[in-house]
C-alpha cells in the first residue's frame, strides 16, 4: 500500500491517544484503589453496589433500632425489678395478715398496703428520658392510672387512662418486636397488661385496695382466701413479665450480633465487586508505559527522516 | 522535416511543460500537510506530430491536463462514516452529562466505611428510610421528627435538581441542533457557491482540482452534521438533497434547514425551511442529538417522574391516615407527583407536632405509621417494575449505563473504521515528500536537457548565419 507523508503521523497519534487513554483509566483505579466508579464502566455492577449499599446502610440503621430497644427493655427491666418487690412484700403482709396478728400490727399492716398502693401507682406512672409514659400503652398524653381518694386520703379506685397497644420497631426486614409493656389489658387478647391482666387474672391495685379494706376490716377469712389467691395471680404475672423482658433481651443481643456478621459480609461483598486488585493494576499499567515509551521513541525516529536529508 | 526554428520551438515547448510539471511538484510539497488536498499530476502527451515522407516526425511534448487523483468511492464512504461519527459524539457527550448530572460515582472516602456512591439520589433515599427507622423507636421525639423531614426534603431537592439538570441538557442540545443547523446551512450555501466556480472554470477547460478539493472538505463537514445523497449533475457540480428534499439544485441553493416544533409529537425536529417539511434524519451529529434527547433521555426523565409518583403516592396512602400529636389526620407528607414538583408538604416542614405518627386516634405515642413508611423501602411495587422504590431507582442508572457504555463501544470502533479509511484515503490521494523530491530531480533534469538543446540549436543557427558573412 502506498504511504503518504501524513500516514506516519495519523498513525501516530491515533496510537497515542489509544495509549495514553488507556494509562489514564490504569492510573485512576491505582489512584482510587476502585475497579469502576461510574454507571458507564459497569452498568450492571453499578446497580448491585446501589442496592447493596441500600441494603447496608439498612443494616447499621437496624443495629442502632436494636440498641435503642435493648436501652428501652433495660429501662422497664429496672422497674419490672421494684415492681417485684412491692407484689413481694404485699405477698409477706397476706401471709402476716392472718388470725394471729394483733390489732396494733394490722393498722400497721393497713397502712404499708397503703404505701404499697402509692408506691405502685408512682411506678405505673413512670416516665422515660423523653418526658412520655411508659407503661400507657401508645396513648401517653395524659398519667396512665389515675387514683380516687377517700376523705381519709386512702385510695379507693384506679381508672387506667392508656391503652393496651404497643410500638413495634423493626429489628431486621420483615421483622419487628416491642420492648413496650402496657400498663393493664383487658381484652384478653395482645400484649400482656403488667399491673392489670385480664389473661391471668391479675388486677394489683384492686386487689390491694381490697386488701387493705379487708385489713382494716379485720376480715381474716377473706384475707387468707380471696385476697392470698389475688395477690398469688399479681406475683405470677409480674414474674412472666420479667420472664419475657429476659426473653426480649436474648433475642436483641442474638439479633445485634446477626446484623452486625450481615453488615461484614455486605461489606466484603461490596468490597469485591469495587475494590481494584492493585498488584494487577500496577502490572497493567507498567505493560502500558512500556508500550507507551516504545510507540514514541520508534516514531520519532521514522517520522524525522526523509529524502530531502540525504538531497545535497 | 523541421526547421532549425521548429526545433527552437520544440525545445522551448519542452522547457514550458517541464516548467508546468515543478510547478505542479511544488504545489503538492506546499500542500503536504493540508489534509483535503488530493495531490495532482500532470499528463505528458506528445504534441501532434509532422507528417514527412521518411514518416512522422515528432513536435515535443505539452501538457493535456493537471490531474487530481481521487477515489470517489472512498469520498463517499467517508462522508458517511463521518455522518456516524458526529452523531455518536453526539450521543456520547449528551448521556455524558446526564452521568454528571444523576452524580452517582463511587467512591471509598464515604463516612460508611465501605465504598459507596455517597451523593445521588440513592444515599439520599436510604437516609430518608433509615430515618423514619430511627423515628419509631421514639416516634414523639420532635428533633428524630425534623430529622425525617431534612431527609425527607433532601430527597425531594435531589428529584428536583436531577429533573432541572435534565431539562437544561435538553435546552443544551436543542441549542447545539440550532448552531448545527446554521453550519449546515452556511455549508450548503458554499456547496452551492463552489458549484458555480467549478463550472465556471471548468467550462474553460480541464478540472478544477483546487475548487473540488475544497468542495470535499465542505461536503465533509456537512456529513458529520447531517447526512445527505449527492449526484453529479455532468457539469462538474454536485446536486444535494437532505431527507428527500433538495438543498443544492446545479449552481443555486434551493432551500435550507430551519428548526421548529413539530405540531403532532411537539418534538424539536429539523425541517425544509421552503418545502415546510419535517425531515428525518439518518446520521451527523443533528440526527444523534435528537435521537439521544428523544430516547435515551427522555426514557430517564420518564423514569425520574414515574418513580417520584409512586414516591409520592405511596407515602401518601400511608402518612395521610395516620394522626398527629394533636389528633389530626388527612395531610399529605409529599406534594407533586414529577421530579421537578416533589416537595415536602410545607405545613409539616413549619410544624413537626403535625408529623403523623401514630395509626390509632387519641394514641399519641403510636407509631405504626411511622414503621409502616420505614417498609416501604422493602416494599416491591407494582407501578415500577415489581422492584422496591431504591431497585427501580439502581435500574434507571443501569440503564443509563448501560446506553453510555454501548455508545463508548461504537465510538471507539467508528474511531478504527475511520481511521482505517482515512489511511486508505492517504495512500491514494496523500503527498509523499520522498516522491515529490525524486519528481523533482527528474523534472530538473529534463529541463537542463532541454535548455541543452537550446543551446546546442542556438549554435547551429549562429552557424548557419556566419554562413553568409565572409
Amino acid at each position: 500500500m502506498r504511504v503518504s507523508s501524513s500516514t506516519f503521523p495519523d498513525n501516530f497519534l491515533y496510537q497515542d491517544n489509544l495509549l495514553q487513554a488507556e494509562q489514564n483509566a490504569l492510573q485512576q483505579q491505582a489512584t482510587t484503589g476502585l475497579k469502576f466508579a461510574l454507571p458507564e464502566d459497569n452498568p450492571a455492577g453499578m446497580s448491585q453496589v446501589l442496592n447493596l449499599q441500600a441494603s447496608s446502610s439498612a443494616n447499621q440503621q437496624y443495629r442502632t433500632n436494636i440498641s435503642d430497644l435493648q436501652g428501652q427493655a433495660s429501662s422497664v427491666s429496672g422497674l419490672l425489678t421494684s415492681l417485684q418487690a412491692i407484689v413481694s412484700q404485699a405477698g409477706e403482709i397476706v401471709t402476716s395478715a392472718d388470725g394471729t396478728a394483733t390489732p396494733t400490727e394490722m393498722t400497721t399492716y393497713a397502712t404499708q398496703v397503703g404505701n404499697l398502693i402509692q408506691q405502685a401507682l408512682q411506678l405505673g406512672n413512670s416516665k422515660d428520658s423523653q418526658g412520655n409514659y411508659i407503661f400507657g400503652g401508645t396513648a401517653t398524653g395524659s398519667p396512665p392510672f389515675t387514683a380516687t381518694t377517700d376523705s381519709n386520703g386512702n385510695v379507693t379506685g384506679v381508672t387506667y387512662n392508656g391503652n393496651s397497644t404497643v410500638n413495634q420497631v423493626e429489628i431486621s426486614p420483615g421483622v419487628t418486636v416491642s420492648a413496650q409493656v402496657p400498663g393493664a389489658n383487658t381484652s384478653g387478647t395482645g400484649p400482656g397488661g403488667l399491673f392489670i391482666n385480664s389473661a391471668t387474672g391479675a388486677d394489683l391495685f384492686n386487689h390491694l385496695i381490697s386488701l387493705r379494706q379487708d385489713i382494716a376490716s379485720d376480715n381474716t377469712a377473706a384475707i387468707s382466701t380471696t385476697d392470698t389467691q389475688n395477690i398469688s395471680k399479681d406475683e405470677t404475672n409480674v414474674l412472666g413479665q420479667v420472664s419475657s423482658n429476659g426473653v426480649l433481651l436474648s433475642q436483641l443481643q442474638a439479633a445485634g450480633n446477626l446484623a452486625s456478621q450481615q453488615g461484614n459480609n455486605m461489606t466484603t461483598q461490596i468490597s469485591g465487586k469495587t475494590d481494584a486488585d492493585l498488584a494487577t493494576t500496577i502490572t497493567h499499567l507498567q505493560q502500558t508505559e512500556t508500550a507507551y515509551e516504545a510507540a514514541l521513541e520508534s516514531s520519532t525516529r521514522v517520522m524525522q527522516i526523509s529524502l530531502v536529508d540525504f538531497l545535497t | 522535416m523541421m526547421s532549425l526554428f521548429n526545433i527552437l520551438n520544440l525545445g522551448a515547448g519542452s522547457l514550458d511543460a517541464e516548467t508546468q510539471a515543478t510547478s505542479v511538484t511544488g504545489e503538492n510539497l506546499s500542500n503536504v500537510n493540508n489534509p483535503a488536498y488530493a495531490r495532482q499530476r500532470v499528463d505528458f502527451t506528445a504534441s501532434t506530430p509532422l507528417n514527412t515522407p521518411v514518416g512522422q516526425e515528432g513536435t515535443g511534448v505539452t501538457v493535456t491536463a493537471i490531474q487530481q487523483i481521487r477515489d470517489a468511492l472512498l469520498d463517499t464512504q467517508i462522508q458517511s462514516e463521518a455522518g456516524v461519527t458526529g452523531s455518536l459524539n453526539a450521543q456520547q457527550t449528551a448521556l455524558q452529562n446526564a452521568e454528571a448530572a444523576l452524580a452517582e460515582q463511587i467512591t471509598n472516602t464515604s463516612t460508611s466505611g465501605s465504598n459507596s456512591s455517597p451523593n445521588g439520589l440513592a444515599a439520599d433515599l436510604s437516609s430518608l428510610f433509615n430515618s423514619l427507622q430511627s423515628l419509631s423507636t421514639s416516634p414523639q421525639d420532635i428533633s428524630l421528627r425534623q430529622g425525617v423531614i431534612g431527609a425527607a426534603q433532601q430527597v425531594a431537592a435531589q428529584f428536583n435538581q436531577d429533573a432541572s439538570s435534565l431539562s437544561s441538557l435538553t435546552t443544551t442540545i436543542n441549542s447545539s441542533i440550532d448552531s448545527d443547523v446554521s453550519g449546515a446551512n452556511q455549508d450548503l450555501s458554499q456547496i452551492a457557491a463552489l458549484n458555480a466556480q467549478i463550472v465556471q472554470a471548468q467550462a474553460i477547460g480541464g478540472t478544477a482540482n483546487d475548487l473540488i478539493d475544497q468542495r470535499e472538505q465542505v461536503m465533509e463537514d456537512l456529513a458529520s452534521k447531517v447526512n445527505f445523497t449527492t449526484s453529479n449533475v455532468g457539469n462538474g457540480a454536485v446536486d444535494v438533497t437532505i431527507g428527500g428534499v433538495q438543498m443544492v439544485n446545479n449552481i443555486t441553493q434551493t432551500d435550507s434547514l430551519a428548526t421548529g416544533f413539530e405540531p403532532t409529537t411537539g418534538r424539536y425536529l429539523v425541517k425544509a425551511q421552503n418545502a415546510g417539511t419535517f425531515l428525518s434524519l439518518a446520521g451527523g451529529s443533528i440526527e444523534g442529538d435528537i435521537t439521544v434527547r428523544d430516547g435515551a433521555l427522555a426514557q430517564l426523565q420518564t423514569s425520574l417522574d414515574s418513580l417520584a409518583s409512586q414516591v409520592t403516592g405511596s407515602f401518601n396512602s400511608i402518612y395521610s391516615a395516620g394522626f398527629d400529636l394533636h389528633g389530626n389526620t388527612g395531610q399529605n407528607f409529599f406534594n407533586g407527583v414529577t421530579a421537578a414538583s416533589i416537595s415536602v408538604n410545607s405545613s409539616l416542614v413549619a410544624d413537626p407536632t403535625t408529623f403523623h405518627a401514630s395509626g390509632t386516634a387519641g394514641a399519641t405515642g403510636g407509631n405504626s405509621v411511622v414503621v409502616a413508611l420505614a417498609q416501604l423501602a422493602n416494599t416491591p411495587n407494582a407501578n415500577l417494575g415489581g422492584l422496591t422504590i431504591s431497585g427501580n431507582y439502581a435500574q434507571t442508572v443501569a440503564n443509563l449505563g448501560n446506553a453510555l457504555s454501548s455508545v463508548n463501544v461504537q465510538v471507539a470502533n467508528n474511531g478504527a473504521m475511520t481511521q482505517m479509511l482515512t489511511n486508505q484515503r492517504q495512500s491514494v490521494s496523500g503527498v509523499n515528500i520522498d516522491e515529490e523530491m525524486t519528481n523533482l530531480m527528474q523534472f530538473q533534469k529534463a529541463y537542463e536537457a532541454s535548455a541543452e538543446l537550446i543551446t546546442t540549436i542556438n549554435e547551429m543557427l549562429q552557424t548557419v548565419v556566419n554562413m553568409k558573412t565572409t
